[in-house]
């Protein structure tokens, strides 16, 4: 199972290798190929000269060349109109497969477009054609500041807050199921204490997300460190990424207690429900919490101060992302970041606590959920007893 | 002991002397399963004590306990000896050891070839005997069996007889919970007879025998309990 991710990566980049390598020589043969070319120009745009290069004719009559075309004569016909801003250029050509059948089309655009480029200015051409270069320096504090790449060392955390639970969130949720299903609960209890079994399935989930983790990461290194070219990545500058530590310290800490949380709760859900399927259910509405904040992210961006925004930044089951995005994007204060910190590891404590507790009174029941009012009761059981004497 | 508005164990009170077995029997539904639960700290009481040693029993006491529960379960994905391999770590044997003792165990029941096999592609009985050899791995010297024979063929009825009065001479204290007489009369020194949440009758074997004129322990099981059946069809 955690060898699959790095098996289908593998897949999908040979894929990828493959498939560039089919492309690159489709497109040397296509342009190795001659086709028969008439043209109508009643644009005015295109060079004559060009027209000659690529060996186009110019037909009788707009009719008389779509009917060559038809009968197999011609292979395609360009018709320019007069004006090209208000009107289609017309491609008739003589089908040659999916893939080949794209080639008229470009032909007809190169024609034009080195025709007109001939006509203006390299550098008017180069700002008609978006291929104006920009260089962009901004400062914060009297320091340079690049706001993209200040983003990535923090930001981290949050990509890997949501691949754990998007990846282990089921597993969490049903690794406490499998000791009621199994019926194993009272062999358990009366060997290792709950909180001790709870305890010790947080950690073997985190310790299988790092391998899991590290199983995912190490192929797409070793991807773009080797093969880089062949897969046609791009190249990423990762020398001068900042490294502010007080940021990492926070986004860390952020991470470690919603993670914890989200762990508790998860827990505590599978404790509660009879069956995995049960389970399962639940899991949605905690995913609306976790990504639910999504939705409003510009405004974690642009409005930090606003009411919503330190809102969910506070409620525990909305918190991790509004914290970390904001952490990441250098809009959380430290007093927010304190808070913010102190209320999810409270929070953290709570769930996991209450995952405990739940384990301990949910796990005799095998086929009805267990009530609120059961769970918070000190006193769940009640026994009569009375001392008396044997016969 | 109430559940919801049902009362289930009202007026109860034993003791159970070290290195005796102490058989608990009652009809179904009676409330042992329930009282082994409550002496295990699985259910609460709210007023009364169920001690071991003097005190409220916890895993974190010191007393290795055996307990087979009446409601049967393994880890079914899982092999047989990696089981009770688990299971003597959770008991705190080491690695070596609980292997060992689980491979000594497998011999001794004939399933040593079974040892790689996954529990679900064991039959149910051969189950309830690696169950049974999970509950006395590290030689538990309280041994708790909840209905240990059920489902059990004679033969495999009478091995766990056997581990039974091993475990007894070996200074083991065993509450056997069970209604099926023949064992408690082989086996117990002392029992107790539940009926609708109160002790019906307390004592040694030969004390209950006398209580009820000298009737086997089978006459006496069917008098004291033979009328809720009655009641049942009534009902029904």
């Amino acid at each position: 199972m955690t060898l699959s991710f790095p098996i289908i990566i593998g897949m999908v980049f040979a894929i990828i290798y493959f498939s560039n390598q089919e492309t690159g020589r489709a497109v040397e043969n296509t342009k190795n190929q001659k086709f028969s070319i008439e043209v109508t120009d009643e644009s005015g745009l295109l060079n004559k000269d060009l027209i000659k290069q690529f060996g186009a004719l110019q037909p009788a009559d707009k009719q008389t060349a779509i009917d060559k075309v038809k009968n197999g004569g011609l292979d395609a016909y360009f018709y320019y109109p007069k004006d090209l801003g208000k009107k289609n250029i017309e491609v008739y050509a003589k089908d040659a497969g999916l893939f080949d059948n794209s080639r008229y089309q470009a032909v007809a655009k190169v024609l034009l477009q080195q025709s007109v480029t001939q006509t203006v200015d390299a550098q008017v051409t180069a700002i008609l054609q978006d291929k104006v270069q920009f260089s962009s320096t901004t400062y914060k504090d009297g320091k340079q500041f690049d706001g993209f790449k200040e983003l990535i060392a923090p930001g981290v955390f949050l990509v890997l807050f949501y691949i754990l639970i998007l990846v282990f969130g089921n597993q969490m949720l049903t690794s406490t199921t499998e000791e009621k299903e199994n019926r194993v609960t009272e062999m358990i209890l009366t060997t290792i204490e709950a909180r001790t079994l709870i305890i010790g399935k947080i950690f073997s989930l985190i310790a299988l997300a790092f391998v899991q983790i590290i199983a995912i990461i190490v192929p797409v290194i070793i991807a773009y460190v080797f093969f880089r070219n062949q897969l046609a990545l791009p190249n990423l500058d990762l020398s001068n990424i900042p490294l502010d530590p007080l940021r990492i310290a926070i986004g860390a800490a952020i991470f470690i207690f919603s993670f914890l949380l989200f762990t508790g709760l998860l827990v505590a859900i599978g404790a509660i429900a009879p069956t995995a399927k049960e389970a399962n259910g639940f899991f949605g509405v905690i995913t609306v919490f976790i990504f639910g904040p999504l939705w409003a992210v510009t405004l974690f961006v642009s409005m930090p101060d606003s009411v919503l925004v330190r809102f969910l930044s506070f409620f525990p089951l909305t918190a991790p992302i509004p914290l970390m995005l904001r952490n990441a994007v250098g809009n959380l204060t430290l007093t927010d970041s304190l808070i913010g910190i102190i209320i999810l590891l409270i929070s953290s404590i709570i769930s996991l606590s209450i995952a405990v507790r739940l384990f301990r009174y949910g796990i005799l029941e095998y086929s009805n959920r267990i009530p609120f009012s059961v769970i918070f009761n000190k006193k769940s059981k009640n026994i009569n007893f009375s001392k008396q004497k044997p016969i | 002991m109430d559940f919801g508005k049902k009362t289930v164990i009202k007026d109860l009170s034993f003791e159970v002397y070290k290195g005796e077995i102490f058989g608990f029997l009652g009809s179904n539904g009676s409330g042992k399963t329930t009282t082994i639960r409550a002496l295990l700290g699985l259910y609460q009481p709210t007023s009364g004590d169920l001690l071991i040693d003097g005190k409220p029993f916890s895993v974190s006491s010191g007393i290795k306990l055996g307990y087979l529960p009446e409601e049967r379960g393994l880890y079914k994905n899982e092999s047989v000896i990696d089981v009770m391999s688990y299971f003597g770590r959770l008991k705190g044997l080491d690695v070596s050891e609980a292997k060992k003792q689980a491979m000594d165990y497998l011999d001794r029941i004939n399933l040593s070839d079974k040892a790689k096999t996954r529990i679900d592609k064991l039959s149910s009985g051969q189950q309830q005997k690696i169950q049974l050899g999970i509950t006395i791995m590290n030689n538990p010297e309280l041994l708790i069996l909840d209905e240990p024979t059920k489902g059990f063929d004679p033969v495999n009825r009478r091995l766990l007889m056997d581990i039974v009065e091993e475990h007894q001479r070996r200074g083991a204290t065993i509450i056997f919970v069970t209604h099926q007489m023949e064992e408690v009369e082989r086996l117990c020194d002392r029992a107790i007879l539940l009926k609708d949440g109160v002790s019906y009758a307390y004592g040694t074997i030969a004390d209950i025998k006398k209580k009820f004129s000298g009737a086997s322990l089978d006459d006496i099981f069917i008098r004291v309990y033979g009328d809720e059946n009655e009641k049942t069809k009534e009902n029904s």
